[in-house]
């Protein structure tokens, strides 16, 4: 009975880690961005949105999440649940680390790009290749999550 | 790597290369007040290190000390201030900053002194810091003190000395601080470290601008007295009307 109720929990935890854990990770991303973002606007007189702008970037990571969570939502039973678990905690956990270095990534473009201002969108290529990889960690959760039966 | 300080540090200005600013980014009165966001913890382990860090590496302590009625005393207030600095401060990114400062503030005492002719390191005064102090007395009459392997730019330094060139000194110790402030600063970004670095090479910025205004102002103060002496030189020949 126990074993049985454990394999739900796992199951439950798996359907809303990617969107607990991208909120996480958003909100730690948006405010390491958001502070550079403060900061360049302490030095600089002009172009205040680009950088508030680009500080909503880790966001998406959010976003992902609550697909995922979507996708996964499900009845849950003991033949799913560990399927569940595995896909929506490793994909949140991707979500959330993606989500903190691409914060730190848009915090080093602002504060390059406040002295250079002509660097700023080559200073986005880091932040953009963060996002890939996330991308990479959203599709194949929701390839995978296609393999989970429904009950 | 804490992220801990990424307002302050996106809000302070790129320094550009040390010899290629006439003043620095960011004047001292608005550096002072960004310096207002660090946690007062840190503000008081970076005032300590500044307190050492701030000291000349040139200034002659021991010729400064009969000047000002400390004769004898040399270098010991700012060992004194080291010593209290390393036993209240454990961060290890400070405690080495300041290391490689005295390393060589204590390699340029030793140069100087011997300079000055000194035959024999002293004796019964503090004049230096650290474990390097042991190896120079043990090879004080060595042109590189014995510390040739450790510190390869040692001879250039003893050739700087000999010449007078104490700009072109300066500006060798200058070079090898920024170096190790490279060094240092890999993998910090918007932590206590890059701000203690920037702090670290703003400093450096400025001093070296403040020096190149007392080395222009005396060359404009050359040329004016060239130039009167000219001017005499001509009116004395000039006919008596």
């Amino acid at each position: 009975m126990n074993d049985h109720l454990s394999l739900l929990v796992l199951g439950w935890i798996g359907i809303y880690a990617p969107v607990a854990l991208g909120a996480i990770g958003a909100s730690i991303g948006c405010t390491i961005a958001g502070q550079a973002a403060i900061g360049a606007m302490m030095e600089v007189s002009s172009g205040y949105g680009r950088f508030v702008g680009l500080s909503a970037l880790p966001s998406s990571m959010s976003i992902y999440g609550i697909v995922v969570m979507f996708i996964l939502n499900r009845s849950v039973t003991p033949i799913n649940a560990g399927g569940l678990f595995g896909i929506g905690v490793l994909s949140g956990v991707a979500f959330l680390v993606a989500a903190i270095y691409q914060g730190l990534c848009c915090a080093s473009a602002i504060a390059g790009s406040k002295a250079k201002p002509e660097i700023f969108g080559l200073a986005l290529a880091p932040a953009a290749i963060v996002e890939g990889f996330a991308v990479f960690a959203f599709v194949f959760a929701l390839v995978a999550a296609g393999g989970i039966p429904e009950s | 790597m804490s992220p801990r300080y990424t307002t302050l540090m996106a809000s302070l200005p790129p320094l550009g290369g040390l010899f290629e600013a006439r003043e620095p980014a960011i004047s001292r009165l608005k550096l002072q007040s960004r310096l207002s966001l660090l946690h007062p913890h840190d503000r008081r382990r970076l005032d300590g290190a500044i307190r050492i860090l701030s000291q000349g590496l040139l200034g002659d302590a021991s010729e400064a000390g009969e000047s000002s009625g400390q004769r004898g005393r040399g270098d010991a207030p700012l060992l004194e201030e080291a010593e209290r600095f390393f036993r209240e401060v454990d961060h290890p990114l400070l405690r080495q900053l300041v290391r490689h400062r005295l390393d060589l503030r204590t390699i340029v005492a030793a140069l100087r002194r011997r300079h000055r002719g000194e035959v024999d390191p002293p004796c019964g005064q503090a004049w230096g810091s650290g474990p390097l102090v042991a190896t120079i007395e043990r090879h004080w009459s060595e042109p590189s003190l014995g510390l040739a392997g450790l510190f390869p730019w040692i001879g250039e330094a003893v050739l700087l000395l000999e010449s007078n060139d104490l700009i072109g000194l300066e500006r060798l110790l200058f070079s090898l601080i920024w170096r190790e402030l490279d060094r240092l600063a890999q993998g910090h970004n918007f932590d206590f470290e890059a701000v203690v670095i920037y702090l670290a090479r703003w400093s450096l910025v400025e001093r070296w601008s403040n020096y190149d205004a007392t080395v222009a102002a005396q060359r404009f103060r050359q040329l004016v007295s060239a130039g009167l002496g000219r001017f005499t030189d001509t009116l004395a020949v000039c006919p008596a009307r």
